[in-house]
């Protein structure tokens, strides 16, 4: 380019921009991993504006429904849960799949509902 | 004439901004990624269009009223409060990050889709009162070098063009 102001042209500067993003990446990767504790991952914990409303094992095959401005139904299905149905805007939360592991979490973010996975004696340590 | 063409041009990117969020709907990068809630940010290229040739002023402002107009069209209250949010953290770093002679839209861009992502997870965490939905954080990232590219190529492509026919960027 002619004109001095604009940059068009990807460069080396451009590839140190990518860096700083792929360092942030493993940093978070990283701390979330540090911070979530080598936990059983038997129980499933339920959330919603941020208090926990219901515990439920996640050896046993179970279905659950979340009321508030939406609904969402939770299933348990071979150890692992998911919200199966929701009457939320974009279903995002039905979209995101089936969780196992301890520390992995589904998020609703219209209906304020947050999924997780944990041992049984989960003291909110980490969050508070 | 001049603020006449200054708010001409920032009606014009606005209802470009809220046009592109909307087509960006019925792109399914969700079926390439499988991450919920991601998007391409093509309401990106507005902004930094805004930055690079209306000014640091102007981009707010587009980027405050499309956030609102947005809201109100259908993405609701919490959907107001993370775009906004990510929106103006992106336009902050962006803001600065073209002040450095260093990086090219390119970069501007890629760092602007990134901080976008690291404002609506903060958005998030007050939200669900849980810093558990951090580990969505570093996919995020990821997947933002590859949208903040794509939209970088973009303005690199638009900018050039609107150089060629007259339109003159602001000073950084």
């Amino acid at each position: 380019m002619k004109d001095r102001k604009m940059n068009l042209k990807f460069g080396k500067g451009d590839v140190i921009a990518i860096g700083i993003v792929l360092a942030l990446t493993f940093l978070t990767a990283a701390g979330f991993h540090s911070g979530v504790q080598k936990q059983e991952a038997n129980t499933l914990f339920i959330y919603q504006d941020g208090k926990l409303i219901k515990e439920m094992p996640l050896a046993q095959d179970a279905e659950f429904t979340v009321e508030g401005e939406y609904y969402n139904r939770i299933e348990i299905r071979n150890q692992e849960a998911g919200i199966t149905q929701s009457s939320c805007p974009g279903t995002d939360c039905v979209h995101s799949g089936w969780i196992h592991e301890a520390g992995r979490s589904i998020v609703c973010l219209p209906n304020r509902v947050e999924l997780r996975v944990g041992g049984e004696s989960e003291v909110d340590v980490i969050v508070k | 004439m001049r603020e006449t063409k200054q708010l001409i041009y920032c009606a014009i990117l606005i209802s470009l901004a809220l046009v592109l969020s909307y087509i960006e709907r019925f792109i399914p990068l969700q079926m390439i990624v499988g991450l919920p809630g991601i998007k391409l940010g093509l309401a990106n290229v507005v902004t930094l269009m805004a930055l690079y040739f209306l000014g640091v002023k102007s981009a707010f402002t587009i980027l405050g009223i499309r956030c609102f107009l947005g809201a109100f069209f259908g993405g609701g209250f919490s959907g107001l409060a993370f775009s906004l949010t990510g929106g103006i953290l992106a336009l902050v770093v962006m803001t600065l990050m073209r002040q450095i002679k260093l990086f090219s839209v390119y970069g501007v861009s890629v760092l602007g889709a990134a901080a976008h992502n690291i404002g609506q997870i903060g958005v998030a965490v007050v939200l669900m009162e849980s810093v558990y939905v951090v580990g969505y954080l570093p996919y995020l990232l990821i997947v933002s070098i590859f949208t903040g590219m794509a939209t970088g190529s973009i303005c690199a492509g638009v900018f050039r063009i609107l150089a060629v026919s007259g339109q003159i960027p602001e000073k950084s």
